[in-house]
């Protein structure tokens, strides 16, 4: 009874930061607005105002929580995943490979829609999958599965992932910031189309998630204790493993690469209300989607230009990486 | 209600097109996106500081309303609003300042010309081209687009005429020196093939050492300029003081001492703002470009 009250109170503070951060990243720009301009807008839609409160500010506002969510989940499934509390779409190299792919796609001139996907979210799932499952069997030594091998092939091949992004973008153009966007992550040039391309793939990956959760719950005791109690285990790896890596490619394919937080947010939240997974991924996918919205605000405002997000993301969540290190025995 | 309104902006057009003649054409811009033109543009924000150079040359600083960080000439320019870069215009501040036309170029990324497009910002742009003559190009089509065709046309008139004059100039040329074109300070950063620098040293009767280079800008092997042994290194830089700092750096830099151009000490200074600008001004560099690699064909102009 005690925790539920817990988390009614969690999800209240959520909601009224979430609330908050929207309605400062409306108020906050390079453009001088106040209250008054939004309420100018609403009265009578000056087609100005209207241009960068929503098309600009709000539909960024929101792309940043979308993928702030889908990256959050998809950390929470791959750590309950790999049982292991390290594990994120960034280490696991799931973005890396992602975003190889989605350059790839670009290197290669492709542009076309296949019912209804893009092209380039197919490449960048098809190779964020490829990095995933690789580094999965090579973690995998003689049946034992090790943490250390998992991290460091993880960092590894994803390391190999960006240095033939970088390869690409350097022979494709000398364009310098191509390679941030891909390698930085930027919301720079959010717009609703992004939007209405990660929507549908969220929602469709929470929910799935979130009918399995119990399965989750059970494979965290290992495969023979879960597959005694009745969890179809194959499957159901398969399904978590699938849609993690669409969740992260379908972020970067419209972001860049944000590192560390699919990584810290289902940190925080297994802190704060335990590791029940049918709470944890709605709690995570929240609180991602939070984080990136103040972590957007302060890229756009700290310098007089734009910074990349990834820089913020990187600058609190590798201490926090490091932390995590350092704690295990 | 939304297509009742279309449905009068298009019978307007076409009472506009009876009554006044063919006042609404469309046109293609660099990018083939079609360009509608109507009324001349009232409010104009450049991408690019060449293409602000020209548009104070078409008499249009008044029109003028955002340029970006890096347009500095004419000096009018400084005061304009500012709207970010070339590579990070700031998409707020483009539509606060309501444009008309916003005059972009391929240099700006592609992700931003589609997001201003996706905003439905009337936006032209320019292809930059690799040599001299893309500016006469540029030139008229912002005239034509700016609905100032007579003034683009005096303008360009009267820069053919300048290039023709170095080119008659230089016509005896006997020996067209090797050069080697430090940009970007002191790194041997040089600009190859698709480079309208390495364009201009042609038409400057010299020969750009990189010019067989497939690549617009490029980082040169320190050996290889040895090697190439250039007999006129020309250094682009913002103002005299840097200049005379990357060329301390080249003549104390021990592996380049045996080098022509360090011996003979044949090297010179060239405003990177004229120069790598395709703009207006660019034939005041192919001027001065001419002048360093000849000044034997140009003694009594002096």
């Amino acid at each position: 009874m005690k925790t539920r009250k817990k988390k009614l109170r969690l999800l209240l503070v959520l909601l009224i930061l979430l609330v908050v951060g929207l309605l400062i990243s409306l108020l906050e720009g390079p453009v001088e607005t106040n209250f008054n301009d939004l309420w100018n807008l609403i009265i009578n839609n000056d087609s100005t105002f209207r241009t960068i409160f929503i098309d600009l500010r709000l539909s960024r506002a929101l792309l940043a929580f979308l993928v702030g969510a889908s990256l959050s989940l998809s950390g929470a499934i791959l750590q309950g995943y790999f049982q292991n509390p390290m594990a994120g779409p960034f280490v696991v190299g799931v973005s890396s490979g992602a975003s190889f792919g989605a350059v790839l796609c670009i290197y290669l001139g492709l542009n076309i829609r296949i019912i209804g996907f893009s092209v380039q979210s197919i490449f960048a799932f098809a190779s964020g999958f490829a990095i995933v499952s690789l580094v999965y069997l090579l973690s995998q030594r003689k049946g034992v599965f090790k943490v250390e091998t998992l991290l460091l092939t993880g960092i590894a091949a994803g390391a190999l992932a960006s240095a033939l992004t970088s390869f690409m973008i350097f022979l494709k153009a000398d364009s310098f910031e191509q390679a941030v966007f891909w390698l930085l992550g930027s919301f720079a040039l959010s717009d609703w189309n992004q939007i209405t391309a990660v929507v549908p793939y969220f929602f469709l990956c929470f929910i799935i998630a979130q009918w399995l959760a119990k399965d989750m719950n059970l494979l965290v005791l290992g495969d023979d204790v879960a597959q005694s109690l009745g969890c179809p285990v194959s499957s159901v790896r398969k399904i978590f493993l699938a849609i993690s890596t669409f969740l992260a490619a379908s972020s970067v394919s419209v972001s860049g690469i944000i590192g560390f937080v699919g990584l810290i947010v289902p940190h925080w939240i297994r802190i704060l209300i335990g590791p029940d997974h049918r709470h944890l991924f709605l709690f995570s996918s929240l609180t991602g989607g939070i984080f990136l919205i103040y972590s957007d605000l302060l890229a756009r405002t700290l310098l007089r230009g734009e910074l990349p997000i990834g820089i913020i993301t990187a600058v609190v969540g590798a201490p926090f990486f490091i932390y995590l290190l350092s704690q295990r025995k | 209600m939304k297509s009742k309104k279309i449905h009068a902006v298009f019978l307007l057009i076409f009472l506009n097109a009876v009554l006044f003649g063919n006042q609404q054409t469309t046109i293609k811009d660099d990018l083939d996106f079609p360009f509608v033109m109507t009324s001349p543009p009232q409010r104009i924000i450049s991408l690019a500081p060449n293409i602000t150079e020209i548009l104070f040359d078409l008499d249009l600083g008044e029109k003028v309303v955002g340029v970006t960080r890096y347009c500095d000439f004419p000096e009018k320019a400084l005061k304009k609003e500012k709207i970010g870069g070339m590579i990070d215009p700031n998409l707020e501040k483009v539509i606060a300042l309501k444009p008309d036309l916003i005059i972009g170029f391929r240099g700006n990324p592609l992700r931003i010309i589609e997001r201003l497009r996706g905003l439905q910002l009337p936006l032209f742009v320019l292809e930059m081209g690799t040599n001299l003559e893309t500016v006469f190009i540029i030139i008229e089509k912002i005239g034509t687009i700016t609905q100032k065709e007579e003034k683009a046309e005096i303008l360009v008139e009267s820069l053919k005429k300048r290039y023709s004059k170095t080119q008659t100039a230089l016509r005896n040329v006997q020996h067209e020196p090797r050069v080697f074109l430090s940009i970007h300070g002191t790194g041997l950063w040089t600009c190859g093939k698709g480079s309208f620098l390495n364009d201009l040293v042609g038409k400057a009767k010299g020969v750009n050492i990189a010019g067989n280079i497939p690549r617009k800008w490029l980082h040169y092997n320190r050996e290889q300029l040895i090697h190439d042994n250039p007999e006129v290194i020309i250094i682009l830089s913002k103002s005299e003081t840097e200049f005379s700092k990357v060329k301390e750096w080249i003549k104390n830099e021990a592996h380049l001492k045996g080098i022509k151009a360090v011996e003979t000490d044949r090297i010179y200074f060239l405003d990177e703002n004229l120069a790598t600008r395709p703009g207006p001004r660019l034939i005041d560099a192919l001027e001065e470009l001419a002048r360093i690699l000849h000044p034997q064909f140009f003694k009594e102009e002096r």
